[in-house]
């Protein structure tokens, strides 16, 4: 269970669920620069746009390389949108907010 | 750090691998946004398909060893010592500045576990549930443990692990780190001394002390006063650290009502800062008899939440002397009316015999003698009652007279017989003047008012005791006991007094059942009430009536008694 103890989970909040949950998977190289960055600016994001409607587990590929390979990813950090369709990756430590939106299919909110 | 990075140290390409290594990246990372990403600094590390493991790039590379080396840093600063123990929990290694040096944490250790090395603060039942932990493969912290170091100094370390896995997830054994907290142990050793010494001291007090908060929780109370929480009735029994006191004080019911509503008054006035001091004394009737309590609240300005302490001292003691004192007092300022016997002496003879005459307090129950006995003292009662007993080999005692302020206990001895003839029981408690056989025997041959008086007081009592003997033959209980009552009455000043059915038995040389009857039937009659052995006469006339002429003819017999003086001694 140790690859899943960053897993991030948290029940949707209370009332109808009217909102899927956005399942992610974000790998990154242990506490390598950009990969403390591109955890920093998800969850920034995940905060403001999310809420608690998401699901993100961490993986270090330093530790488990064959699950990044199983997945197709060659690069960290990466984080790959597994649901709802379509599925969608975006490399790098996710400093371009609105490509992170754009591959997330969040439309960001013009105030 | 983590294994990998030990992996990587060794497997992954150097900084400015040059050529080759660009070349790699660009064989593996074909896709034109993950070139771009690696093109512009933001990716990390890339995973070689072909060995299925994932090497850094340079500047990762770079940050990862110099987060490595400030971690090992700032654990060689908060730590003396660093170990790793196998899955038998055996050291295998240790590292670090202290090692070898101090004897506790030397090579010796190699090989051993923490139980086999000579830490000896733990109890067997501490070591099984440490082991415990361990065997659970938890963390634990801060565990503090004590030795003695090779030049027999005392020493403390706090030690600290977390188990440690291989790559499958196997147990592989602990590894923490160690610091000697020594100094800080010592340190803490001193600091408790003074607060120790201020808690033994609290509890060695005879004073029960506590400290409460605003809302009148108990903080901190002395043991004197858990004991007393513990064992007694009355106000404030009951309230241990963390019950509230005022709450107990409110709660207070029948006789300590008064009481009770006073002193919450009284604290709350010192918490609201109101007065600096409340001062309350009152009485508690405990099983083990009447109890006086001084309290004193002050308020408490130290540091914490406590606002007021309480202080609560049993005065039963020292209450007693004062009453004891001021009824001896009291005495010596209605001197000389209250023996009648003396009383009725001329002014210059009782003069005489006062340098003589002592104070005393006679209680009931008291033996003054026994028959066959020498007569040490004898005794002009004010207040107080003594029965003259006959014994009679195989029976109760009989009563056969009864001396009050009216007469002398020790009467033999005025007719020349320094042996008594009779047991001399205090009946009731008060107060009479004592004087020494011997004195008593000079001044009676210099006093001849005195003879005169204990002459017509003898012949009384001899009439008393033909009269009494006749009246127990022939009268019946009921009639006997209102006598007996009125006699007392007449002796006591007092138409309340104590005694219990057995001894009221023995004065009437019936059974106690007889008494129980009789009584039963002079309290029907509103003539007197009977509780709990305290008599109270409530209708003299009445109860005259229901006795047996004796009573007039033995009060008749009472030569010189003057009237009942009222105003002379008020029963305390």
């Amino acid at each position: 269970m140790r690859k899943l103890r960053r897993k991030k989970t948290k029940p949707s909040a209370s009332g109808p669920a009217v909102t899927t949950v956005v399942v992610m998977r974000l790998y990154i190289a242990n506490n390598a620069p950009n990969s403390v960055r591109a955890v920093a600016n998800l969850a920034a994001i995940c905060k403001e746009h999310l809420q608690d409607k998401f699901k993100l587990e961490i993986i270090d590929v330093l530790e488990y390389p064959l699950r990044a390979l199983a997945d197709g990813i060659l690069v960290t950090p990466s984080l790959a949108k597994v649901s709802p369709s379509p599925a969608a990756k975006i490399v790098g430590n996710l400093s371009d907010r609105s490509s992170v939106l754009h591959a997330l299919g969040i439309k960001e909110s013009v105030e | 750090m983590k294994s990998n990075l030990r992996m990587l140290d060794g497997n992954a390409p150097r900084p400015n691998a040059g050529l080759g290594f660009e070349g790699r990246i660009l064989r593996l990372v074909k896709s034109a946004p993950e070139r771009q990403a690696i093109a512009s600094g933001q990716v990390d590390a890339v995973i070689d398909p072909a060995t299925g493991k994932a090497f850094l790039l340079p500047d990762a590379q770079r940050a990862l060893h110099k987060d490595q080396a400030r971690i090992r840093s700032l654990l060689a600063l908060s730590a003396d010592w660093y170990w790793e123990q196998d899955e038998h929990y055996r050291f295998v290694s240790h590292t670090g500045a202290a090692s070898g040096s101090s004897g506790i944490y030397d090579e010796n250790i190699i090989g051993k576990t923490l139980r086999d090395s000579p830490f000896d603060s733990m109890s067997g039942a501490d070591w099984q549930a440490h082991r415990r932990l361990l065997e659970c493969r938890a963390t634990f912290r801060d565990l503090e443990l004590r030795c003695t170091d090779r030049a027999g100094e005392m020493r403390w370390v706090s030690i600290s692990g977390e188990p440690s896995f291989d790559e499958q997830d196997q147990f592989k054994g602990y590894r923490g780190s160690m610091r000697d907290i020594t100094l800080r142990k010592q340190s803490e050793a001193l600091a408790q001394r003074p607060i120790r010494f201020a808690c033994d001291t609290l509890d060695a007090l005879a004073v029960q002390v506590c400290a409460l908060d605003s809302a009148g929780t108990v903080i901190i109370a002395n043991r004197p006063s858990g004991a007393f929480a513990a064992g007694t009735r009355g106000i404030g029994a009951g309230v241990p650290e963390g019950a509230n006191y005022l709450e107990a004080c409110d709660k207070a019911r029948g006789n300590e009502r008064m009481d009770g509503v006073a002193i919450a008054a009284g604290i709350r006035q010192v918490i609201a800062g109101d007065s600096p001091l409340f001062h309350h004394e009152y009485v508690c009737n405990s099983p083990a008899g009447r109890c006086w309590f001084n309290l004193t609240v002050t308020a408490f300005s130290g540091v914490g939440t406590a606002r007021v302490v309480v202080l609560r001292e049993n005065v039963t003691e020292r209450k007693r002397q004062e009453r004891r004192f001021g009824l001896e007092h009291k005495v010596a300022m209605a001197d000389p009316v209250a023996n009648s016997l003396l009383a009725a002496l001329p002014r210059k003879d009782y003069q005489g015999l006062r340098a003589g005459l002592e104070p005393v307090t006679l209680t009931y129950g008291e033996v003054l003698f026994e028959p066959g006995e020498p007569i040490r003292h004898v005794y002009f009662p004010n207040d107080s009652l003594v029965s003259m007993l006959a014994t009679v080999e195989g029976h109760e005692a009989l009563e056969v007279g009864l001396v009050g302020h009216e007469g002398m206990v020790g009467i033999s001895l005025a007719l020349g017989i320094d042996v008594a003839p009779v047991r001399a029981l205090v009946q009731g408690t008060g107060t009479a003047m004592r004087m020494e056989a011997a004195r008593f025997h000079k001044a009676f041959q210099q006093c001849t008012p005195l003879q005169r008086g204990l002459y017509r007081y003898s012949h009384a009592m001899l009439a008393q005791a033909r009269q009494t003997a006749a009246c127990n033959r022939f009268h019946p209980v009921e009639a006997r006991l209102a006598r007996w009552l009125l006699m007392t009455r007449d002796r006591m000043r007092s138409d309340q007094f104590r005694l219990t059915q057995e001894l009221l038995g023995n004065m009437l040389g019936v059974l106690r059942g007889a008494v129980t009857k009789a009584a039963g039937t002079l309290q029907k009659r509103k003539l007197i009430s009977y509780s709990r052995g305290n008599i109270s006469i409530l209708h003299r006339k009445g109860l005259e009536a229901a006795a047996c002429k004796c009573y007039r003819i033995i009060k008749n017999l009472q030569v010189s008694a003057p009237a009942w003086p009222e105003a002379v001694m008020g029963r305390l």
